[in-house]
């Protein structure tokens, strides 16, 4: 498809009038490349901004971000391809970024280069540059690089390049009309916009011609498929994935083609290849950039000597994850009860009301009100912890100091197979598992996310908490805080243990790589870390939210049905209850009420007290009130939600504990539960009740832990395998408290 | 004499790598190539990993990515 020609055609149909307007929609497609850290994301949120769309590259976990606008009269979709360094084909992101530039071949390559790190950012655009696609630079963090005294010659890149330079700064927003415009300007130019072909020396252009030639000869159909100067440097560096594409071999490499290059520069080709593109880089920045002779110290060296120093480096990063900790659930908690208030009242009772209006059948009120509201309200209850999560986890990477975490964190981490990274998602399944799932997206490497997401269930998150403090209420009220501790402290020894195992099994071989760039701390702007949250709090909302609205909506079946059984025990969940009562035998709890709250607790672990204090207490007992006017429940909207925000912003300024994790019940709570804890004294041995909140603590993760891992890393297979071995491990532990504690002589 | 064995402050020459693979192909992306000069910056409170300069940059890496290359002290 060629642009001129149709240009043309609009200049002859509308030549009349004189005008030259291009009326023509064709879409620009460009793919944004560059280094991780280049302000890249920053860049696009400036220039895409609400438009973009966060996705998944097809069959993997790595975000593809994409958005599809207007400039100067021409529809222009922008991919984002992930950071990377290079374009080798060892890592995910890597492959991924050269898959799409060779084979859907956008219009060009918008390049995010780093100015104050230009070498080994320039290092990437030599490569992006072998692919014959026209090229634009943003030359980006330039103000920064302005500030530190560097002077850059930009037409000095551009003439070496053959390629546009363009100044920007992301969060400055400077730059980006120009950016806009360079890249149109570029698109309707393509032919004499391509790169400028640089020579790589002697004796690897001599070797490329050769390998290019003979690829051409034989097989014409690659040839036409592949950029020939570029799959002739990729069959010349051994490169393992071009290879395998291709079906290419060292046989198809003639012979003398390597032999002198071997011979003057060495024997790893793929070296040599790394050496004359880095020389390239250093080269040209020797040429273009003029660094001021003193260098005072920088700020980010100055922070660094606090920060990760060898006595404040461990207490600093602790103070911070607290601090984080804290902000993410008790900022979001007072929303969550919030929203769970509103959809357990006044949006049940309109829906209610309205399901009656029509007529409809008791079943249907129910249905629609404890299935299809309360469905609906779990997904929703998470909205505010997921958008807290997002947002303190962008600001840890966008700051710099993620980097920092993970230097501080990697020798512990790694003795249990994990990666210095994986510490705050584990960190973050204290408070809940299923924003800790999601957090596992800010570890690169695909092994290192599997590993942290299949033990985050092993954390003991909030839902369990309720749970915990009725049984520690009933039978362990002398030493409850002992009690309590045990079973946190029998999560986190389980999750170092189990880190073991599947690092020699499961994950046996070679641990994947640290090598990790610290850059520069750098304040990230908030319209990015608000476009950065928005965008994956929506994913969640739409993504998770259809499966936990369907999986809501069969619980409802399970607890219901047959519609109108009086005794808990004849619903299709006490059924599944009693079936289950002879394998939970052995731990000292083989009753269907138990079985029965244990499966009703896949929703969130803490409904097994709900689900109890419904089957052993008489349910006469609940008080019937009139049901509220419409007009009140709207004003209960408002009232409770000024309330919220006043109680978020308490919990963050008054408490130093953690509100979210507090042994304390309020005292309210502590009444209802109070028959509850009696009728258990007379159900469980102290023993059993043990052995109960061991396996609460340890079995499968709830049903919305379990749609965020499914849907995090797009298989089923990790979470089937923390289903399988949770299970076992819930049992066993269990059975283990039960039995052992039996032998000692503990009570049956 | 090889990078792990280099003390905070010190500074050398890279000139080999032993690597092999990904690996290798990774430290040279990151601008670790023979010949170049490297400054370990700080050592990680719990002993590893290592923080170095090199081209201008900030980069972390464990102890035993750093064993394989080779370098000579520059004091």
């Amino acid at each position: 498809m060629n642009w001129q020609t149709n240009l043309k055609e609009t200049v002859s149909e509308e030549g009349g009038r004189g005008v030259l307007r291009p009326v023509e929609k064709r879409t620009v497609t460009i793919a944004v490349a560059g280094n991780p850290n280049s302000g890249k994301s920053t860049l696009i949120n400036a220039i895409a901004g609400m438009r973009l769309q966060v996705g998944n590259w097809a069959g993997v976990t790595v975000e593809k971000k994409e958005a599809q606008f207007e400039s100067q009269g021409r529809k222009i979709r922008l991919v984002d391809l992930p950071g990377t360094y290079s374009l080798s084909p060892y890592t995910q992101e890597e492959i991924i970024a050269r898959d799409y530039l060779v084979h859907e071949r956008p219009d060009l390559i918008v390049n995010v280069v780093d100015a104050t790190n230009l070498e080994r950012n320039l290092y990437l655009t030599v490569q992006l540059m072998e692919l014959g696609i026209p090229v634009v630079m943003a030359l980006n963090i330039y103000d920064e690089a302005e500030a530190k005294g560097y002077r850059i010659d930009i037409r000095g890149i551009e003439e070496t390049l053959g390629i546009t330079v363009i100044p920007t700064s992301a969060t400055r927003k400077t730059g980006l009309e120009e950016l806009l415009r360079g890249i149109v300007e570029t698109a309707d130019n393509p032919a004499w916009r391509v790169p400028r072909h640089i020579n790589y020396g002697e004796d690897v252009e001599t070797a490329a011609e050769m390998v290019a030639g003979a690829v051409h000869d034989r097989h014409p159909g690659l040839a036409a498929k592949f950029p020939g100067r570029w799959l002739a440097l990729k069959l010349m560096e051994g490169d393992r994935h071009v290879r395998e594409e291709t079906g290419l071999g060292e046989h198809d490499i003639p012979g003398e083609a390597l032999h002198h290059l071997r011979r003057a520069h060495g024997e790893d080709v793929e070296a040599v290849m790394a050496d004359v593109r880095y020389s390239l880089a250093a080269g040209l920045t020797r040429e273009v950039l003029e660094r001021p002779e003193l260098r005072k110290a920088e700020l980010t060296e100055k922070i660094d000597r606090v920060v990760l120093n060898r006595f404040l480096g461990i207490p600093i990063f602790l103070a911070a994850m607290w601090i984080m900790f804290k902000l993410t659930f008790d900022l979001s908690k007072p929303y969550a009860d919030w929203i769970g208030d509103m959809i357990a009242g006044p949006f049940k009772h309109w829906a209610a009301s309205l399901v009656k209006f029509v007529h409809g059948p008791d079943w249907t009120v129910s249905l629609v009100t404890d299935g299809i509201i309360a469905g609906v309200g779990n997904v929703l209850v998470f909205v505010p912890v997921i958008f807290a999560m997002m947002f303190f986890i962008t600001f840890l990477e966008g700051s710099g100091y993620m980097a920092r975490a993970a230097f501080v964190m990697d020798r512990a981490m790694h003795a249990i197979g994990l990666h210095g990274k994986s510490f705050i998602p584990m960190l973050l399944g204290f408070g809940c598992n299923v924003p800790a799932i999601y957090a596992t997206r800010t570890l690169e490497n695909p092994r290192d996310k599997a590993l942290t997401a299949l033990l985050i269930p092993l954390m003991s998150c909030g839902a369990r908490l309720p749970v915990y403090v009725v049984f520690i209420g009933a039978f362990f009220p002398t030493h409850a805080g002992t009690v309590l501790w045990s079973l946190y402290v029998m999560g986190i020894v389980l999750a170092i243990f189990m880190g073991i195992i599947f690092k020699r099994t499961l994950f046996r071989g070679e641990a994947p790589m640290f090598i990790m760039e610290l850059p520069p701390y750098r304040m990230p702007s908030l319209r990015s870390l608000t476009i950065h949250t928005w965008e994956k709090g929506k994913h969640f909302l739409i993504k998770a939210g259809t499966y936990i609205l369907a999986v809501s909506v069969l619980v409802w079946f399970l607890l219901n049905l047959p519609w109108g059984v009086e005794n808990k025990k004849d619903s299709y969940l006490g059924k599944v209850g009693q079936a289950s009562a002879p394998i939970l035998g052995p731990l000292g709890f083989g009753k269907w009420e138990a079985g029965s709250s244990l499966i009703a607790g896949l929703i969130a672990k803490e409904i097994v007290v709900g689900t109890m204090g419904e089957i052993y207490v008489k349910k006469g007992e609940e008080k019937k009130k009139e049901a509220p006017s419409f007009t009140d429940d709207l004003k209960e909207v408002g009232s409770s939600f000024v309330k919220a925000t006043k109680a978020s912003f308490a919990n963050v300024f008054a408490t130093a504990g953690i509100t979210s994790i507090s042994t304390a019940e309020d005292s309210d709570k502590a009444a209802e539960r109070a028959p509850l804890k009696e009728v258990l004294k007379t159900q469980f041995t102290p023993l059993a009740a043990y052995a109960f909140i061991v396996f609460v603590l340890l079995y499968m993760p709830c049903v919305i832990a379990s749609v965020a891992m499914v849907q995090e890393f797009g298989t089923w297979k990790w979470y089937g395998i923390a289903f399988a071995y949770q299970m076992v491990l819930a049992w066993g532990m269990a059975a283990l408290v039960y039995q052992g504690g039996r032998l000692l002589g503990l009570g049956g | 004499m090889n990078l792990a064995k280099l003390k905070s402050g010190e500074t050398g020459k890279i000139t080999a790598i032993g690597a092999i693979g990904p690996l290798k192909r990774r430290l040279m992306d990151m601008g670790i190539l023979i010949g170049e000069v490297i400054r370990v910056v700080k050592v990680a409170p719990l002993g590893d990993p290592i923080e170095v300069k090199i081209k201008n940059y900030s980069l972390s890496l464990r102890k035993k990515e750093a064993e394989g290359i080779a370098v000579e002290v520059m004091g």
